[in-house]
């Protein structure tokens, strides 16, 4: 079998021809490997590799199946995690010089369910520092590549997941997001990327940015292995009191059965204030489109607060916690620690060596709006703007099903554009972060190319544990358009 | 004119909880004398990408003694992140309470050294997790002169319940009197053992005096008192230093002092901890806590009987003295100790001076605590009763007591070793035992028999000499007379 029909094949797909003995996991971990080591040098996607406890691992789980035992829903499926979660023994780095070498002694929640589903981790992928970006160019490993257009960006902070994706090394991979980091690199690499509901999936072991708004999701290039992984994915666990307890639906059952008639449509009409290019609103009008004629009624809605306001408020929360969060990089217990003579200079030089430009920035930030005499005017502020931002999506929820506006302010832009104007960078997240500040599922999907063939991702927002609504939703626009494509860059015949 | 001091006196105490596993993941809590890093798990870690799991049990602690302590109970509660960096903390930020602690607005009685009662009010009660413990490499396991130090992350994440009292106590035996009270109630509660010494209670203190003339110090904090004789010689001396200031019409610097109780004097920390902007904000891994209807409510029924009502109790259905009574109910086990006794047929007065004396003794020599006395109860009740009933002597059921103590032997075979016998000793067994003094005296019996015995010091010393050999088994009553009658008197 060549290269080319293993990797364009979905994590559904997979799993069933493993189960049903077409091919073996170490087939398609080969081949997945071997893909990798061709074209990562190029993308950069991955920070470690981990081809021999892939290859065990498979081998592991073929002699599962030839004992008869089914290793569960992705059994064998090749997969990527963000070198955000951790893995028990296998480096775990955020990016970050300060974490270069550090190996966790446990599993995360999201790794553990991959496993115990039959999944393989091929390696780590690579990622802005701490999450913190939207180009996967703030990374002490180096800028990833976008497939699509190997000079840009795949976008940020999950790029190096979505590369992976988009260029077929793997069907499925996790990303986190905070204000856009799964959606804006699945949008900017062409494939379709899941933000759950906060608290949908469990953030046990994911390396924390700006804990109220982080979330676990995946990466696909169809609709069917978002609800797969969702499946896999979504569940309880006592280890994050900030993960539900409600039972989760069958994703996988329940798409099946969606229908669009009846279903309303809001159309958020306050993106088109932003100056846009104007085949974004295009593919956004040609996924409306889509979605009146499966049945669905589409309507305006405004979110005049979240549209201009939620930018400044998620500028001041996501910082305000990661200040926080990133205080215990100390040099004390793990990860880089300086020489030094006395505490403070362990400190200062751990933390001046050991974090990235944006990183230090995003800390300050955080630091200042949390100090007293500021904390009422910024902190509590924004606290007070998320939840009109809160009220007002559920507002929206009250008339509509779904919410539909453009993903991401631009197609992948280049490497080095950006990266030197931080407030055009945090532009990006414009139309993606106010969802993290709602806590609300977020959905990109392929809706068009821009004229110089980049692709460009619809958005699409659920109301509260919504994520069936804007999956069935997407499943209906998929059967239109079609699953997303290995990027061109990506793995080929040839390669 | 000369100027009056009064002292004002707020005091922040830290009461360790004793729950089996800390605040917010399942380790133990046991951290002393276990091996250094051995009761940590990623999360009192704080390892990258861990999580809190709020501990059910430690609310239950924490809300029965704000309740204990008339404190009102808020029915949602939140956790709030203090930001700072110290190698002992693991995440660089303490999880702890802010604007809704579990607890506030309560008091505790507390009984002043003029015999009247006072009220001293309970400004909050909230919870927070401890931080591990620094070991310095010093010769003497200081900070100063130590080239490093070792991080022990056993305590890290202990529970921890604040109680802050309103700046009500007017004198350093009144902070003793309301740090006694509190540690009693803890115990009665039994949330924790209140030992100062093991720093499972931490007492700081805010303090300043006010001047006759109107005017009023700055106030100052004061650490690291470690026992309550520590809390009052550090009261004292801070008064004083502050009044002797204040006198000269200096100004107090408003700061941290530390105790020095080998020095016996407060000295200020100007270390830069103390420039702290804690940065709270509420903890986004804990969603708030509310508690369920009815939580409360099962709460307040678990209480036990509160220590004063105990002690008026005790005083009134036992027509026992008052300060003995504080004694016996000082600790719960103890006061259980004494019930269990008397309901067990032993006399409350006898009881309780045996409880004072020689249980106490005990436990003191032994180092144990209350509960690990090792005599039952129904053994001390049994035998006080001999007492009671006149078939045993005092002196002789001490002799049974040490016997069983050493021994652990049953009361009757210690009474059998000890030769002790029900009733005492008496006629012709007496008869026989002072027959034999006398004779091994024979200087003295001559002294008295020549009648030159004038103040009867002789004749006391052969009674001593009779009591001493029958172990005070024997009546004295009966021991004075046939001593006269055999010297022929």
């Amino acid at each position: 079998m060549k290269i080319m029909s293993y990797h364009n094949m979905s994590a559904a797909s997979v799993a069933r021809k493993i189960r049903s003995g077409e091919f073996s996991v170490s087939d398609i971990v080969r081949a997945c490997l071997e893909c990798i080591g061709n074209m990562d040098g190029t993308l950069n996607a991955l920070i470690t590799r981990e081809d021999q406890k892939a290859l065990q691992r498979a081998a592991f789980l073929e002699k599962a199946i030839a004992s008869g035992e089914d290793p569960g829903p992705l059994a064998g499926v090749p997969v990527i995690v963000k070198d955000n979660m951790c893995t028990r023994d296998i480096r775990t780095t955020c990016a970050s010089r300060i974490l270069a070498d550090w190996r966790p002694p446990y599993n995360s929640t999201v790794v553990e369910a991959l496993e115990n589903a039959g999944a393989v981790i091929l390696g780590k992928s690579n990622m802005d520092e701490f999450a913190m970006g939207s180009s996967t160019e703030h990374s002490a490993f180096g800028p990833c590549r976008n497939p699509w257009d190997t000079e840009r960006v795949p976008g940020g902070s999950s790029g190096g997941s979505a590369a992976a994706v988009a260029a077929g090394y793997v069907p499925l991979a996790l990303g986190s997001d905070t204000g856009g980091s799964i959606r804006q690199p699945a949008s900017l690499c062409g494939i379709y990327g899941l933000k759950p509901t906060y608290g949908l999936i469990s953030r046990y072991g994911l390396i924390a940015f700006a804990s109220s708004l982080d979330q676990i999701g995946p990466f696909t290039r169809n609709v069917e292995d978002l609800a797969l992984a969702l499946n896999v994915l979504a569940k309880p666990d006592h280890r994050d009191s900030t993960c539900s307890r409600k039972a989760r639906p069958d994703y996988l059952e329940a798409l099946e059965t969606g229908s669009l008639s009846g279903k309303k449509v809001g159309l958020v009409k306050e993106f088109r204030n932003y100056r846009l290019p104007p085949e974004i609103s295009a593919s956004v009008d040609r996924i409306l489109k889509i979605l009146q004629e499966a049945g669905a009624i589409i309507e305006e809605v405004s979110l005049p607060v979240t549209m201009t306001s939620g930018l400044g408020a998620y500028y001041i929360i996501a910082p305000a916690e990661a200040s926080s969060n990133l205080a215990r990089y100390d040099g004390v217990r793990y990860g880089l620690s300086a020489e030094a003579d006395d505490l403070l200079s362990l400190y200062l030089k751990t933390r001046k060596a050991g974090f990235g430009s944006e990183v230090k920035r995003r800390i300050l930030t955080g630091t200042y709006v949390l100090s007293s005499g500021y904390y009422d005017a910024y902190y509590l502020t924004a606290q007070k703007v998320r939840q009109i931002i809160t009220r007002e999506f559920a507002e929206a929820f009250s008339r509509v099903d779904t919410l539909i506006m453009p993903t991401s302010p631009s197609p992948a832009f280049r490497i080095g554009e950006l990266v030197d104007d931080p407030i055009q960078m945090y532009m990006m997240d414009v139309f993606t972060l106010p969802v993290n500040l709602a806590g609300l599922p977020g959905l990109s999907l392929n809706g068009g190319y821009s004229a110089e063939g980049l692709p460009l991702g619809v958005q699409m927002v659920g109301p509260k544990w919504g994520e069936l609504e804007i999956l069935s939703m997407a499943h209906v626009i998929e059967r239109e358009l079609g699953p997303a494509p290995i990027a061109p860059g990506g793995v080929t015949d040839e390669n | 004119m000369k100027t009056d001091f009064s002292p004002v006196i707020g005091l922040e105490i830290h009461v360790q909880l004793n729950t089996l596993s800390k605040l917010f993941c399942p380790c133990s809590t046991d951290y002393i004398g276990t091996v250094p890093n051995t009761n940590v798990c990623p999360v009192c870690l704080g390892l990258p990408g861990t999580l809190p799991v709020l501990n059910g049990k430690v609310v239950e602690s924490a809300v029965r003694t704000a309740l204990a302590i008339h404190c009102r109970i808020n029915d949602a509660t939140r956790f709030h992140r203090k930001n700072y960096f110290y190698p002992d903390l693991p995440k660089a930020y303490q999880i702890s309470q802010y604007d809704l602690p579990v607890g506030e607005e309560g008091y505790i009685d507390i009984n002043t050294e003029d015999g009247s009662s006072k009220r001293i009010g309970i400004i909050r009660l909230h919870l927070e997790e401890d931080a591990g413990k620094l070991v310095h490499a010093a010769a003497d396991g200081r900070l100063a002169g130590a080239t490093s130090s070792y991080v022990d992350y056993n305590r890290a994440g202990v529970p921890l319940a604040e109680i802050v009292s309103a700046p009500d106590l007017s004198s350093p035996a009144e902070a003793k009197e309301y740090v006694s009270r509190l540690r009693q109630l803890v115990r009665y509660l039994g949330v924790s053992d209140g030992d100062m010494e093991k720093g499972s209670m931490r007492v700081d203190a805010n303090i300043s005096v006010k001047c006759s003339d109107g005017r009023w110090g700055n106030r100052t904090e004061i650490k690291n008192m470690n026992s309550l004789r520590a809390m009052e010689r550090g009261l004292a001396y801070e008064i004083e230093r502050q009044s002797g200031i204040l006198e000269k019409g200096g100004t107090i610097v408003q700061e941290t002092r530390h105790w020095n109780d080998a020095q016996g004097i407060t000295l200020s920390s100007r270390s830069k901890e103390e420039a702290h902007d804690y940065r709270y904000f509420p903890e986004p891994d804990l969603p708030p806590l509310f508690l369920p209807d009815g939580y409360v409510e099962k709460m307040a029924s678990t209480l036990p009987e509160m220590p004063w009502i105990r002690e008026s109790r005790f005083i009134r259905d036992y027509s026992l003295p008052e300060k003995d009574v504080a004694v016996i109910t000082e600790n719960p086990d103890l006061a259980d100790l004494f019930e269990e006794c008397v309901s067990g047929g032993a006399s409350p007065e006898r009881t309780s001076n045996w409880i004072r004396t020689e249980v106490l003794r005990v436990i003191h020599e032994r180092k144990i605590p209350v509960s690990e006395f090792p005599l039952s109860s129904s053994v001390l009740a049994e035998l006080i009763a001999l007492i009671d009933s006149g078939k045993v002597s005092n002196t002789a059921a001490k002799e049974v007591f040490e016997c069983i103590l050493q021994t652990g032997v049953t009361i009757d075979e210690a009474l059998v070793r000890c030769e002790v016998q029900a009733g005492g000793i008496s006629g012709s067994r007496l008869e026989n035992i002072i027959r034999e003094i006398l004779q091994n005296n024979v200087p003295v019996v001559q002294t008295i028999r020549a009648g030159e015995d004038k103040k009867g010091k002789k004749g006391k010393f052969l009674m001593g000499l009779v009591m001493r050999e029958t172990r005070g088994q024997a009546d004295p009553r009966e021991v004075r007379e046939m001593l006269s009658e055999l010297l022929g008197q």
